[in-house]
């Protein structure tokens, strides 16, 4: 399992839009990823649980990903976040 | 941030009949300005539309949540509208949308819209929620579904950070975890362990202890103690039944199906382990899996609480029904035919024995379908309805008159059941400081004392009928004698003990009576009427093996034990568990066994006794070829009518 901490720059934070983008990203990947936020574990593969976690703008948010694929799951979801997730 | 503070009874619009996408956003702008959320409803729309085009907002499972941020926004709000019969909304999933929330937040507010989108993606996850959602008739019901789930949702939150903190200062003791289970499923055959056994595999594997009690239909094994609960990080439910609850309030619960268990025990594990579960808190409600909950129908429902009852309710019919076959086997019909299988002291203890195990059949019956429906409060309540309806207790004759029997005990069940529903609702208002007194005194008191008046409402009105029957056979029986013959079979198999079947015997009794030979052929028909539904039944579960649970099937031959015995009772459980095609069949089924009898001229001089009387039946090879055909026929329609079982 790796994991790594990261914070959400973008200005509106997880909202529908990126919880798409981010889960659409994710499912393709054989690995669980996981944020952990607020003392909970959203699927990250689920764009409810996602925009549930309510992430918003600076947040810190851990990924993580256990599976096969962990590394690249990983790698992905991070420049994702860093990006913007598209906004 | 509340749901309730955003969304007014005038944002919202039910069953609208729209034909596209874009005349559903126009339909909840409309509604945003009426509620007064815009200054600019054209501009609005064109922020609606721009993020539309940025990527749809169906979110799947029927859900669509269009949302824009925009200086034309006066006030934060949601509007709501349902089109049960979906539109196509670009969904991710490709399926059609039902359940429409549109989200407007003002250009200002930074993070309005995270939160309210965030509280009801929280909220919509359960499928159950957004289901009972787009079913909703008025907007009032709409309202009153999200502030119900937007409260308990609160509550659990609450209790989380609570939770949280002492384990904050006490970080994992034990690092692997430990874990308690639940696994049922109806039949309790299969399911239940194949869930449990991959909890416990796959827990060992991770290295996390766990300990499942399996709810079989052999009782539960490897009962969890108090401790072990108490001691436990999280409790996973893996049941497709209800089951004991109360004992987990308080605990990071997981419901979910033995299907989850079976197919992906490390997620729920993990889930378990993380933490991750909401901390369940008993309210009386019946649990089940989100899963099975989400999916079914009213129908489905009712027949899980009518399973619930039935299968409780076989052991006795079984034992009781063997035993009372025993007295017959024993008994000497020559001393006294009126008072076959309790003539010699042997008999009459087996009888007695058995008749005590008969005796509950009815409490049982409608006491755990209560139960089912309304969790421990119900089964009290159930149960005296059940005996109230095997006594036929009226206001007249407290004491017992005719019995509603069987489908009384059906009514009482369901009633019992949604009668403590319903006191809880009542209760509900009352001081959080009578919480305790509710399940110790309101709900039996009241719900006995309820009950009670329904089973002696019901009652009279069948003992009315009783009487009524009883007149229109008297007149028949001067008329056509096959015509009552199939009549009396018919009766026979109706209710199984109930009015109908008490009117027919006790007109048979009557007619035996008159010691001449059309008495003795009423006789023979009622006791081939009523012998006929249990073996109709036991060769319909092999001849027909999906159409029955596998319960039903081990519990089939015993049937043949009964029918052969005039134990018409064998037959309940399974009436009882699918009334509207079994009663007919074997109606059918007895009815033509009923007119055979007479057509043949049988005679029959004993009020019971089943094949162990065939020695005195009068030309008793077309007594037995009537029975053979009437079983037949019963059986053949059980075929045709009856639905596969759904094996859980």
């Amino acid at each position: 399992m790796v994991s790594q901490k990261i914070t959400v720059t973008n200005e509106q934070g997880m909202h529908m839009r990126p919880a798409s983008v981010f889960s659409q990203a994710m499912t393709p990947f054989a690995s669980d990823v996981k944020i952990l936020f607020n003392g909970n574990t959203y699927d990250a593969k689920s764009v409810m649980m996602l925009m549930s976690a309510c992430i918003k703008c600076g947040a810190e948010i851990e990924v993580q990903c256990d599976g096969a694929d962990e590394q690249d799951a990983l790698k992905k979801a991070i420049e994702l976040i860093e990006a913007g997730l598209g906004d | 941030m509340k749901i309730k503070d955003l969304l007014k009874k005038e944002g919202i619009a039910l069953n609208v009949d729209v034909a596209d996408q874009n005349a559903a956003i126009d339909k909840l702008i409309e509604l945003h300005n009426k509620v007064g959320n815009l200054s600019d409803a054209k501009a609005f729309k064109e922020a609606i539309l721009a993020r539309e085009n940025k990527g749809s907002t169906a979110i799947g499972m029927g859900i669509a949540v269009p949302h824009g941020k925009s200086a034309a926004v006066k006030t934060a709000g949601v509007s709501a509208i349902t089109i049960p019969a979906g539109i196509d909304y670009k969904s991710l999933d490709g399926n059609p949308s039902k359940l429409f929330f549109m989200i407007a937040a003002p250009d200002t507010a930074a993070d309005t819209h995270l939160e309210v989108l965030s509280k009801l993606m929280t909220l919509l996850m359960d499928q159950n929620f957004a289901n009972k959602l787009i079913e909703a008739k008025t907007p009032d019901e709409f309202i009153k579904i999200i502030n119900e789930k937007e409260a308990e949702k609160d509550k659990e939150e609450a209790a989380k950070k609570a939770a949280a903190a002492p384990k904050a200062a006490a970080p994992a003791a034990n690092s692997g975890g430990k874990l308690v289970g639940v696994t049922a499923c109806p039949t309790g055959i299969a399911h239940t362990f194949m869930a449990a056994e991959a909890l416990e595999l796959k827990a060992k594997e991770m290295g996390v202890s766990i300990k499942v009690e399996k709810d079989g239909s052999g009782g539960a094994k490897d009962i969890l103690t108090d401790a072990e609960i108490a001691a436990a990080d999280a409790v996973i439910v893996a049941c497709d039944k209800n089951i004991e609850m109360g004992r987990f309030d308080g605990k990071k619960v997981i419901i979910t199906s033995t299907k989850e268990a079976i197919h992906n025990p490390k997620a729920l594990i993990d889930k378990a382990t993380s933490g991750d579960a909401t901390v369940y808190h008993h309210t009386g409600t019946v649990a089940k899996s989100a899963d099975s909950a989400a999916n079914e129908s009213a129908g489905r429902k009712a027949y899980k609480h009518l399973m619930n009852g039935v299968s409780h309710m076989l052991p006795f019919v079984i034992g009781g029904g063997i035993l009372i076959a025993i007295a017959f086997l024993l008994d000497d019909y020559s001393i006294d035919p009126s008072n076959f299988g309790s003539n010699t002291p042997v008999a009459a203890w087996f009888k007695s024995i058995g008749g005590a195990a008969f005796g509950f059949m009815l409490p049982i019956l409608a006491g755990f379908i209560a139960q089912s429906i309304a969790d421990r409060p119900g089964l009290a309540v159930g149960f005296v309805g059940g005996y109230l309806a095997s006594t036929g207790a009226t206001f007249a004759a407290p004491g017992g008159d005719v019995p509603s029997a069987f489908l009384g005990a059906l009514v009482a069940g369901f009633l019992g059941g949604y009668i403590v529903l319903g006191l809880r609702k009542i209760c509900d208002k009352l001081p959080a400081a009578l919480e305790g007194i509710k399940p110790v005194l309101i709900y039996p008191l009241v719900g006995t004392l309820l009950i009670g008046i329904v089973m002696c409402l019901i009652n009279p009105i069948v003992g009315a009928l009783n009487a009524w029957i009883a007149g229109v056979l008297t007149n028949m029986s001067s008329g056509s004698i096959i015509a009552l013959g199939a009549l009396l079979g018919a009766m026979m198999a109706t209710d199984m003990g109930g009015p109908l079947n008490k009117a027919a015997y006790a007109f048979g009794l009557a007619s035996l009576a008159n010691q001449n030979e059309t008495g003795y052929m009423i006789m023979a028909a009622i006791m081939v009427g009523g012998m006929v539904p249990p073996i109709a039944i036991a060769l319909a579960t092999i001849f027909f093996k999906n159409k029955f649970t596998e319960a039903e099937r081990k519990s089939g031959p015993v049937n043949f034990i009964m029918g052969l015995s005039f134990i018409t009772e064998g037959a309940i459980p399974f009436a009882a568990a699918d009334p509207a095609r079994v009663i007919p069949s074997l109606l059918v089924g007895s009815g033509v066994a009923g007119a055979l009898s007479m057509a043949f001229k049988c005679t029959l001089m004993a009020p019971h006794g089943g094949i162990f009387v065939f020695p005195v039946v009068g030309n008793v090879a077309m007594y037995l070829v009537a029975l053979l055909i009437g079983s037949v026929v019963g059986c053949i329609l059980l075929g045709i009518l009856k639905k596969n079982a759904v094996e859980a």
